[in-house]
């Protein structure tokens, strides 16, 4: 069974982003094929396509040569497309038999039948008769791959499937996808991972930023290229003075700092320690998902966790609650610039007062003082120069750039002695980054600390004093920016070491 | 093909024209089920909205069903508005008629101003402990606040069924299901002899008041707002998100209660099983037209308290079930919610060439 499937010229635009732009890539069956890239770099939108949940704007699949349609998911499966999601898409109440039943047209008794014959196959142990909350998450991966395998797929496509598996889980996947390779099956294998990739697949094609940058034999590919194709490795050219904080007032300390999550898409922190000095920025690398997110929660207060220490000025503050370290001047600027740290629907006003002080007195005696925090406003958006100064508008129509402007003025009006931010450029075009840059670099000449997690290497090397890398939780050692190249972040990224 | 795809910004003005359209459409639907069943349609709805109104007793009729409306209503767009999806207020209104029922048979042949105010606080207590309960159970066990709120409705009106049948039923009451007749001192004031409006009506008013005082002028008010529109940006202000479920449920809770307690001092007199017809699930569809906003809620009580007005009329002239008020309230949530969705997402039919088939 040879099967070769093509996508040609795929584009895909969103509003105020290019999710595919252009992307053609071919495929033939006996191999697994790796599509690398980070978080929105476009992957999973071209694995939407394929499996028909979203229409691409632009652009052709072919299946053998055929130009196959794929309107809707059922199209993707008429042509023997199968499909794993990152997130599982089965009944937890029912029992692992009713789940495959449910989008299947054979009776029961033949479904019954060819499941436990692929099981018996592959030498999975799962039992059809037992409700799907009971089992692992690696053994609910297996039900949705039986579920494509009941169909004969061409292609299986899985989209970061060893998110939530242990490692033990990981290996026996590892098996059976080089099995189902083996048979004849075209294996599309989607992660960020790049140990996976070299230890899995033949081919990769990375993708940065809608585009495919590259594809190539995973033989000649170490970690390091892989993780510099990936978030590409243009220096910017304006850098920092480098300064010398030896002798700096230390600001923040965090020490013994864990995290274990409950929930499964989340990553565990293994004992951080870092500090920070006065007027200093620490830039935190690191591919996205291995534990930035949880870091900047628990840096911000959201996340409370028993396991750690954190010191600010030499007060504990692990217990205080977001508005309680602002009191305490931190300010934080999280990823999610639309659904986080800002509410579109809200006037530009409203959104000011979501940063409250009790020194602002945007609430006094619990009532609110609008006519204080409209003055306020006015004063970020000349400060910041935001194109606009009408504070009565909502802020969905501001621009991604304008609003995190908006975002980070609002954070910086009231002088905080730390700024911890997280991707705060993601997303931006060139001239609110380079804007965002000055006023981030700013700071630190005025004195103030800052804290930046960032997936983008440009920005880290530019931007910090002394850089980091976390992967799977853990710190690697912290390194002054001048003894940091490309290539040692790309090794520690893919959770090499170096001396 | 048809695609379904979300408008980006909805004027306000259109956001709170739409419930009148619904009432407007509902109209059209009424019209339209008299008229197959047989009725001209037009004197059918003459019976069922304008007669009702047309003296002064079916005004203050159209009163005293809006005050429990408005009151519950109000309390509910406070759960509403901050994502908590309190279901429960009939039970909670149940509850708090219980409580403050209790009280009035406990001051029974008391005289004394302090004995009603002692009443409708005991009332309002009752109905906010018995919201309390799905509010905890969410914030510290992660269960579903609809379910259990739901389900709380039944244990109240079980509990009710209990009390008056047995410990609290009338000792001379020749075992009917129903207490004692609270005393004098133990009713709400009749604000107009002969019509059946009571004080409570103040009391929703005080309460409508306050609660827009709440919603849009503090803190709290602020704070519920952007819990409603993003939990993640509340969590990132700092919000306690913890206290301000259990507080929501505590007003809404103790709107209801005193609900309930303004009926059963007001124009009940007493406990007995039917004390609400389902005002607390009524409210729902109140608290929806209304646009969670207190304004509107109150227009949106007096046009929801007319169907049950307007059922009980219909009933008498044209020998229809009373339950055609419910068939009006549930067309009201339908073409709401109907005209929401348009309001929201616009529908739009692409032709496709045949090559893309």
């Amino acid at each position: 069974m040879n099967t070769k499937l093509t996508i040609s010229n795929i584009s895909k635009i969103y509003p105020g982003c290019i999710a595919n732009d252009n992307v053609s890539l071919e495929f033939g069956s006996g191999k697994i094929y790796a599509l690398l890239g980070e978080n929105g770099a476009g992957k999973s939108t071209l694995v939407k396509i394929l499996s028909g949940v979203v229409k691409p704007d632009k652009g052709k699949v072919f299946l053998n040569n055929e130009n196959v349609k794929l309107n809707s998911p059922l199209d993707a499966k008429k042509n023997n497309i199968g499909m794993v999601f990152q997130h599982f898409n089965l009944f937890e109440t029912l029992s692992v038999f009713e789940n495959l039943s449910i989008d299947s047209n054979e009776k029961n008794e033949e479904l019954r039948f060819l499941v436990n014959e692929i099981l018996k196959k592959y030498n999975f142990k799962i039992d059809l008769d037992i409700p799907v909350l009971n089992l692992s998450a690696g053994q609910k991966q297996k039900v949705e791959i039986v579920r494509c395998l009941i169909r004969n797929p061409k292609v299986l496509i899985m989209d970061e499937p060893t998110s939530v598996l242990t490692e033990q889980e990981t290996e026996d996947l590892f098996i059976s996808l080089k099995k189902f390779s083996e048979e004849g099956i075209l294996i599309i294998y989607i992660t960020h991972k790049l140990k996976e990739v070299l230890s899995l697949c033949d081919e990769v094609a990375v993708m940065r930023k809608g585009k495919v940058v590259s594809v190539s034999s995973t033989k000649e590919e170490k970690i390091e290229s892989l993780a510099n194709k990936m978030v590409g490795e243009n220096l910017g050219t304006i850098k920092k003075k480098i300064n010398n904080f030896k002798n700096s007032e230390e600001i923040l300390k965090i020490s013994n700092l864990n995290f274990r999550s409950e929930d499964p898409y989340e990553t565990n922190l293994v004992n951080l320690n870092f500090s920070l000095k006065k007027g200093e920025c620490l830039g935190i690398a690191g591919i996205s998902g291995n534990g930035q997110s949880e870091l900047f929660q628990i840096l911000s207060g959201e996340i409370i966790t028993d396991y750690a220490s954190i010191k600010f000025r030499n007060k504990e503050i692990s217990k205080l609650n977001p508005r309680e370290r602002r009191e305490y001047l931190m300010a934080f600027s999280p990823e999610d610039r639309i659904s986080q740290a800002a509410v579109p629907e809200l006037k530009i006003y409203e959104n000011v007062a979501l940063n409250n002080f009790k020194s602002s007195n945007f609430f006094e005696k619990g009532l609110v003082n609008e006519k204080k925090i409209k003055e306020h406003s006015k004063k970020i958006l000349s400060n910041f120069s935001v194109n606009t100064d009408n504070v009565e508008m909502k802020s969905q129509f501001l621009s991604g750039g304008n609003l995190q402007k908006l975002i980070i003025g609002r954070e910086l009006i009231t002088s905080p002695e730390l700024l911890v931010c997280f991707n705060p450029t993601w997303g931006l075009d060139v001239g609110a980054i380079n804007y965002i840059h000055e006023t981030l670099i700013n700071i630190n000449e005025q004195g103030k600390s800052s804290i930046l997690i960032s997936t983008d290497n440009d920005e880290l090397l530019r931007l910090s004093d002394r850089i980091c890398v976390i992967y799977k939780g853990k710190l690697s050692k912290i390194m002054d920016v001048n003894e940091v190249t490309p290539e040692k972040l790309g090794i520690l990224m893919g959770g090499g070491t170096i001396d | 093909m048809i695609k379904i795809e979300k408008r980006n910004d909805v004027s306000p003005s259109i956001y709170f024209l739409t419930p009148i359209l619904a009432i407007f459409l509902t109209l059209i639907g009424g019209g339209i089920i008299f008229y197959v069943l047989g009725f001209n349609p037009i004197e059918a709805l003459k019976f069922f909205f304008i007669t009702p109104i047309s003296d002064l007793y079916g005004f203050s009729e159209l009163l005293v069903k809006a005050t429990p409306l408005c009151l519950i209503a109000i309390g509910l767009s406070f759960c509403f508005k901050s994502n908590n999806w309190n279901i429960g207020a009939e039970g909670q209104l149940i509850f708090g008629g219980i409580v403050g029922g209790g009280v009035a048979l406990l001051f029974y042949g008391h005289d004394g101003f302090y004995v009603l105010p002692i009443i409708i606080l005991s009332g309002a207590i009752g109905g906010m402990i018995f919201a309390l309960i799905p509010a905890v159970l969410k914030t510290y066990f992660n269960t579903n606040e609809i379910l259990v709120s739901l389900m709380l409705v039944y244990v109240a009106k079980l509990l009710l069924d209990y009390l008056v049948v047995g410990p609290w039923s009338n000792p001379e009451g020749f075992n009917f299901p129903e207490t004692r007749q609270f005393s004098e001192s133990a009713r709400m004031p009749i604000l107009f002899d002969g019509l059946r409006i009571h004080a409570g009506i103040f009391i929703t008013l005080i309460t409508v008041f306050l609660s827009w005082l709440i919603l849009y002028k503090t803190y709290l008010g602020f704070q519920i707002k952007v819990s409603g529109l993003s939990l993640k940006t509340a969590k990132y202000a700092g919000y306690k998100g913890k206290t301000m479920i259990i507080l929501v449920f505590m007003i809404s809770g103790a709107c209801a209660g005193l609900a309930g307690v303004g009926e059963i001092t007001g124009p009940i007199g007493q406990l007995h099983r039917n004390i609400s017809p389902d005002y607390g699930f009524t409210a729902i569809i109140v608290a929806f037209l209304g646009r969670l906003n207190p304004v509107g809620i109150i227009f949106a009580s007096l046009v929801v308290a007319l169907t049950y007005l307007g059922a009980e009329t219909a009933q008498i002239f044209l020998q229809v079930p009373k339950y055609t008020g419910q068939v009006f309230q549930g067309m009201i949530l339908f073409f709401l919610l109907g005209s929401d969705y348009l309001l929201f997402f616009k529908i739009k039919f692409l032709v496709l060439k045949k090559n893309e088939l």
